[in-house]
């Protein structure tokens, strides 16, 4: 089960407005009122919360930031250096897989006077970098010094489930620095989106070959997202295993040990072939690349082409070398896995039984000690069935998250937290076949079946269809679905 | 309960500072007790399922009792890997020579002895109090620092629970005492009777061996007619929604509870069926919540009545609701100790069994290797292993091999991080026992070993050479000072 290595930094910070130099005056303070729904209450909203974070002026009168300090907004306000205006602002695009976010501010005369800042290259290692910010611990625009300390993949917690490019600096980078640029000699060189608890003087930011892949993906006007290969590569370094591949024993070449679902690449790789090289790069036996200097993961060689885009790979087969084009795509089979933004949870509720999807972000409601207190089923249908028997597994398993209580269902013990199996006998792969089971029902009961063990739970069908308006009504439900 | 090792060492902790520190005023019967209570001193070999070649010696003393002639009744608990029991009256003086007449790990009860005549010379048996009265003093004892400690506890409930080391179920007695360091055998006292043996600790609470379920057992065995204990192979569940009892089509007061699971049992049909009422068990009734009074205990779990003078292959009376009228089967107790389980319980007093192959270590999942991660395993095992647990044995895969961890070697170069996948197949030959993989590392492909690991997002598939894995393997165990390399009980598959 993938554990989320990194915090984001967003906290509540209130900015002053002071006279500055160049570039730092393109660098703003964002002020992001935000709510989020309740996964646990579907139709719910958490309170709003007020937080802050950092963006900068970029040509096209847009402002960078990252996508975690605008997630779930309802209003976006942003500070102007030097300016006590507050400026209405709103997303015009948003990655949430790279958290990066472009906003658009309506009143044309914020950017007046303004220079848009200019991306940089990836920045060497050991060279010095510039943080700016409206960070906590002071109202003022604040800039830290530091040095690239190194580059490699590194998971991107505001997605939960995805690595790319990162850059780890000895910069501070504080809760509200989020969104802020990096800065190499006037150049962006990163944006600023996450720190390590428990590591001192480290900070993390996005380096430019992602920033510059999120504008190309923008292009045509929306986004689309990074691609995946879906291919799970693994060293090759043992000389058995090289011998018995017909591979020279040196070091190039890393294999392939297994394969996500994805059609197309499951039509052109298969397991036990060697990756020679991605792209332009050759990729190591510790299934590395070099990297414009770095050695990383061979997935920052995949993650050069964009959605739709195919990708010249050089593969080891059968004692011999081939070259195919590998189509890249979006992988969404793991969406449930990885922390959802923007979009509303759905659910249905009959007789004050709420359904929903299984995903992380409704785990979470079980609390911070979740991984250890969850029911055991919920964790395997969530995170393991679907590698390990793909043919059981469901679309998108369902859970009674909660049961508003009424005389009705009263008398279940089995009321929340609980995988759903079938209902009236028909087998749950998606929220629309609860749906479908309810409502085409002809029999005196419902009966509602849980994994594991064939647990189940009955309902008088007449009572439930009776109670069904009072219940709504009662827990200020506005409708009873959102499929 | 804490691991075995942890209560031996806290024991030992527990003497050396408290020496001296006297007990409760003794009771009146303090000096019958002096002649029945013995120490028991169990040295043993411990293993450690992370490396299972290795094993400590541990000591670990008890309290036995004497409940016949030259026969000392204690809980099994920690007899297993034993290599010398002695015995000492008095709680001082002379340690005697002793051996294991008896010992039945499922019920946690053992019987010891010794050859020494003289050692039994003033020993008095106990009476076993059958019922256990709840409204008597309680008092737990013990011998310690030479001294026979006497110390209050409180009669709290009666339950219905797991054995400590099997499937069965059955009554047990939960006390509330200060003492601590106790679950070794103490014997819970009122008046002149033995209402039971302490054999865990939680706090302040104490879990006993109540005495009827003690007895019972001793006499079935001394008639040579203790197969061993049985265990429910069925999963129910409780049946407080009425309107689960209606769409079952229950007539009458509601009552009983549902059948949700029976395991399959290859050529047998099963008596029970899912969706089937349990009105009656062995002539108790049966209520919604899965209870039935029983004469001597009250309101207890329907669990107790597979144990309640029952023995594996006895026949249960069950009296049922299926297709609309009350319905009677006999159910056959299945054995607790062959409980069929796709991680079992390691056989007791045998070494841990692994394969080592070219530093390569395969071991059988069973929960004796996942409490490796501690008191707390359950959380901190990895999840993926842990979850087996839940599952149960099916043809395809019965039993399960892991790879537990690569001694790193010139060899084995690249693997070296590998481990806790589970094996599935070597050179093509499907593996769920350590047999399984010798007999497939006998036969490899074109001079290499294929080794290909459960579906799933951990590593698939890894390649060894075959001509040099016998020189490997040497080299390892010679290298991390390994005896044999490999340990296979023959009564395993």
């Amino acid at each position: 089960m993938p554990k989320k290595l990194f915090c984001v930094f967003l906290v509540a910070v209130f900015a002053a407005k002071v006279q500055g130099a160049e570039p730092e005056r393109s660098v703003v303070q964002i002020m992001t009122f935000s709510q989020q729904p309740d996964w646990d209450a579907p139709w719910r909203f958490d309170p709003v919360r007020r937080s802050s974070g950092s963006g900068f002026f970029i040509k096209g009168k847009r402002i960078m930031t990252n996508a975690h300090v605008v997630s779930w907004a309802r209003q976006i306000l942003v500070h102007h250096y030097q300016d006590p205006r507050p400026y209405l602002a709103h997303v015009k695009f948003v990655a949430h897989d790279c958290d990066l976010a472009l906003l658009e501010v309506e009143d044309e005369g914020f950017f007046s006077g303004l220079e848009p800042l200019r991306f940089g290259d990836l920045p060497p290692v050991r060279s010095s970098v510039v943080t700016c910010g409206y960070p906590a611990g002071g109202e003022q625009i604040s800039y830290t010094r530091g040095v690239v300390s190194r580059i490699e993949l590194q998971n991107y917690a505001h997605s939960g489930n995805r690595a790319f490019l990162t850059v780890q600096t000895d910069a501070a980078i504080n809760p509200g620095n989020s969104g802020g640029p990096v800065l190499q000699d006037d150049l962006v060189v990163g944006v600023a989106f996450q720190g390590m608890p428990g590591l001192e003087n480290t900070g993390f930011f996005i380096p430019p070959p992602v920033i510059q892949h999120f504008l190309r993906d923008i292009e045509d006007g929306r986004y689309g997202g990074f691609p995946m290969a879906g291919i799970r590569v693994v060293p090759l370094q043992n000389p058995a295993y090289r011998r018995y591949l017909k591979l020279p024993d040196n070091d190039a070449g890393a294999r392939v040990d297994s394969l996500l679902p994805i059609a197309t690449t499951e039509k052109l790789i298969q397991p036990d072939d060697v990756l020679m090289r991605v792209g332009k790069y050759d990729v190591a036996s510790d299934g590395t690349v070099l990297y414009e200097g770095n050695r990383v993961s061979a997935s920052a060689a995949f993650q050069t082409a964009q959605r739709g885009e195919s990708l010249p790979l050089r593969i080891w087969r059968q004692g011999k070398e081939t070259e195919i084009s590998l189509p890249m795509n979006v992988y969404e089979g793991d969406r449930s896995v990885g922390n959802q933004y923007d979009v509303l949870p759905r659910y249905f509720v009959y007789a004050g039984l709420v359904f929903t999807p299984l995903s992380l972000d409704y785990m979470k409601t079980l609390g911070q000690g979740w991984r250890d207190s969850a029911n055991a089923e919920l964790i395997y249908e969530l995170y393991y069935r679907r590698n390990e028997t793909p043919d059981s597994a469901r679309l998108e398993p369902v859970v009674l998250a909660s049961t508003l209580a009424h005389p009705v269902n009263a008398n279940f013990k089995i009321s929340h937290h609980a995988l759903v199996d079938k209902i009236n006998g028909v087998r749950i792969n998606r929220l629309e076949d609860v749906v479908r089971a309810f409502e085409s029902a002809t029999n005196t009961h419902h009966v509602i079946e849980f994994v594991p063990n064939h647990a189940f739970e009955t309902l008088n069908r007449a009572a439930a269809e009776t109670a069904q308006a009072e219940i709504l009504k009662t827990y200020s439900v506005p409708r009873d679905r959102r499929l | 309960m804490n691991s075995p090792g942890a209560k031996g060492f806290s024991f030992f902790l527990l003497v050396a500072t408290v020496a001296g520190r006297g007990g409760e005023p003794a009771s009146k019967a303090t000096g019958d007790w002096e002649r029945s209570l013995v120490s028991v001193e169990i040295n043993r070999k411990q293993y450690d399922y992370f490396q299972p070649w290795t094993k400590r010696v541990q000591t670990v003393v008890k309290t036995g009792l004497l409940v016949g002639p030259r026969e000392i009744l204690t809980t099994a608990d920690s007899l297993d890997g034993r290599t010398l029991v002695r015995v000492q009256k008095g709680g001082r003086g002379q340690w005697w020579n002793a051996e294991v007449k008896w010992a039945d790990y499922p019920a946690n009860l053992a019987v010891i002895t010794s050859s020494e005549d003289r050692f039994w010379s003033g020993l008095k048996p106990v009476t076993l109090a059958d019922p256990v009265k709840k409204d008597g003093d309680i008092q737990i004892l013990r011998w310690r620092a030479g001294n026979l400690e006497v110390r209050k506890a409180e009669f709290n409930r009666f339950t219905v629970s797991r054995a400590n080391m099997s499937d069965a179920v059955h009554v047990q007695l939960e006390l509330n005492s200060e003492i601590d360091g106790v679950g070794w055998s103490e014997p819970a006292i009122i008046g002149n009777k033995v209402i039971g043996l302490v054999f865990g600790q939680s706090g302040n609470q104490l879990q006993v061996l109540p005495s009827p379920f003690v007895r019972s057992i001793i006499a079935a065995r001394k008639k040579g007619r203790y197969p061993g204990l049985g265990y429910f192979d069925f999963t129910w569940q409780p049946a407080e929604n009425p309107e689960t009892l209606d769409y079952l089509g229950l007539e009458g007061e509601r009552r009983g509870v549902v059948v949700i699971d029976v395991p399959a049992k290859p050529g047998t049909q099963p008596v029970l069926k899912p969706r089937d009422i349990l009105l009656q068990v062995d002539g108790f009734d049966i209520d919604m919540q899965g209870d039935y009074v029983d004469p001597d205990y009250g309101h207890l779990l329907l669990e107790n009545l597979s144990t309640r003078n029952k023995w594996a292959g006895d026949p249960v009376h069950v009296k049922i609701w299926r297709e609309g009228r009350a319905q009677e089967v006999v159910y056959q107790l299945p054995k607790a100790e062959n409980a069929a389980r796709l991680v079992p319980e390691a056989p007791f007093d045998q070494e841990p069994e692994y394969v080592i192959a070219g530093g390569l270590v395969f071991q059988p999942l069973t929960k004796n290797f996942l409490r490796s991660w501690g008191q707390d395993w359950e959380r901190r095992a990895p999840f993926r292993l842990a979850y087996f647990r839940n599952q149960d044995p099916s043809p395809e895969r019965p039993a399960i091999v892991i790879l537990s961890q690569v001694l790193p070697d010139i060899y084995n170069l690249g693997y070296q991080e590998s481990r806790q996948l589970v094996l599935e197949r070597v050179n093509g030959r499907k593996v769920n026992y350590l047999q399984d993989l010798q007999q497939a590392l006998q036969k490899p492909v074109n001079g290499f070993h294929t080794l290909e690991f459960m579906k799933g997002d951990t590593l698939q598939r890894l390649v060894l050479d075959a001509a040099t894995l016998e020189a490997a393997t040497k080299r390892v165990l010679e290298r991390y000072g390994i005896d044999k390399e490999t340990v296979i009980a023959s009564s395993t598959k």
